[in-house]
């Protein structure tokens, strides 16, 4: 892509998506990516694009990392009643990891920080019933975006929540994004509401926007039924929902 | 960012076709900037990042978000609307997807000239990047106005 934008002076990274300085908490290979390519100002005379080589220094990434809490329930229940029960599990530890970092990335749906249940009891409910279009009415929360749309981002905070339980609890090594998906759609009761949303949002064919907002749901690889994106989407420019 | 061959196939596939369908767009005019540790350097990510009063980014978006250089990181969320990309890392460290203490540290060794007061950001996710050229045009602007020497353009 690059190329074809042609930038006056670019440096290629190596490092996984989401991670474009490499190193989580680690300012001199964060300050050393910056550095070379700051060079680039001294050295390219052309539009220039330049290879790191360097991979960020290992993390304890553990690709067979496992998440010590028990997250099966006791009983069974509703998905909305099992989710809420998981998401009750997962609390101490998320709240815990906002205290130790002094914030949260949750809240890109509108919700507050303190409304987790209010977003998993809607996001079950929708699994629960299929309906993707229907406006979502929660008492209090003041959605920053219309369904369909606004499932994308009730998904977001809800991962949010789960990575930031993740991140506080004891252990040597940090699962990868890899691992986070794997544990979120293969063990997890979230990981069912999203795949059942997902299932909602294909049998509304009749809406482009739950079409698109499927592909947008779950990261590829974890869709049941193949790719996220069945065919060629090409996303609509301020298209309204 | 990123090899081809580190991502999903199906992912791979995708962005790799989208590369090759991305309109060319030519080089702009060549500029040599001042020395670095002249310099004032601006961010400009396309995270999607925002604060929380701002509006966040939507499906197609074209406009920007203003990110003040004093914003705290609790102040700033992230409304990309890619799955396919690691938002734990930002979580855990702002500072690899939005470098502003990196920069700060740079400006107090001396290696830089200083820190724009104004940062920017852009959620991406477009295939045909000529669409922000009215976006990116009105924030050359500002950094003119603002000082800055290098725009330091982070991507997700």
């Amino acid at each position: 892509m690059s190329e074809a934008v042609i930038p006056p002076r670019a440096l290629w990274v190596p490092f996984p998506l989401g991670r474009p300085l490499g190193a989580v908490d680690d300012s001199e290979f964060q300050k050393n990516v910056m550095r070379t390519a700051f060079r680039l100002l001294e050295t390219a005379v052309e539009p220039t694009i330049e290879d790191y080589e360097l991979q960020a220094p290992g993390e304890g990434f553990n690709e067979n990392w496992s998440c010590p809490l028990n997250l099966t329930p006791e009983s069974s229940g509703s998905l909305t009643e099992r989710l809420l029960a998981e998401v009750a599990l997962l609390r101490p530890w998320a709240i815990e990891t906002r205290r130790q970092r002094g914030r949260t990335l949750f809240g890109a749906s509108g919700a507050r920080e303190d409304q987790v249940d209010e977003l998993a009891r809607a996001f079950a409910s929708v699994a629960e019933t299929g309906d993707v279009t229907s406006e979502l009415v929660v008492d209090d929360v003041a959605w920053a975006f219309e369904t369909p749309l606004l499932l994308r981002h009730i998904a977001d905070d809800l991962r949010t929540f789960y990575h930031e339980a993740i991140a506080a609890q004891p252990g040597d090594t940090v699962p990868d994004h890899d691992a986070l998906n794997q544990w979120i759609f293969g063990e997890t009761v979230l990981g069912e509401a999203l795949l059942s949303v997902a299932d909602g949002l294909t049998k509304a064919s009749d809406s482009p926007m739950a079409q698109l907002v499927r592909g947008l749901l779950i990261p590829e690889g974890h869709y049941r039924g193949g790719s996220a994106f069945p065919q060629q989407t090409n996303f609509p420019i301020n298209q309204e929902t | 960012m990123v090899r081809l061959s580190d991502l999903h196939p199906v992912e791979a596939e995708h962005l790799a076709a989208r590369a090759l369908a991305m309109p060319a767009i030519g080089p702009g005019e060549w500029v040599t900037p001042l020395p670095l540790d002249q310099a004032t350097v601006a961010i400009v990510s396309t995270a999607g990042l925002h604060r929380r009063i701002d509006p966040p980014f939507t499906v197609g978006s074209l406009d920007y978000r203003l990110i003040p250089g004093d914003t705290q990181f609790d102040d700033l969320v992230l409304s990309h609307i890619s799955a396919n990309f690691d938002r734990s890392a930002f979580g855990q460290d702002p500072n690899i997807v939005f470098p502003i203490d990196r920069l700060r540290e740079l400006a107090s060794s001396g290696e830089i000239g200083g820190v724009a007061r104004w940062h920017y950001s852009f959620m991406g996710a477009m295939p045909d990047p000529s669409q922000f050229e009215k976006a990116g045009e009105e924030i050359g602007r500002l950094m003119a106005q603002d000082g800055v020497d290098i725009a330091f353009l982070v991507p997700i």
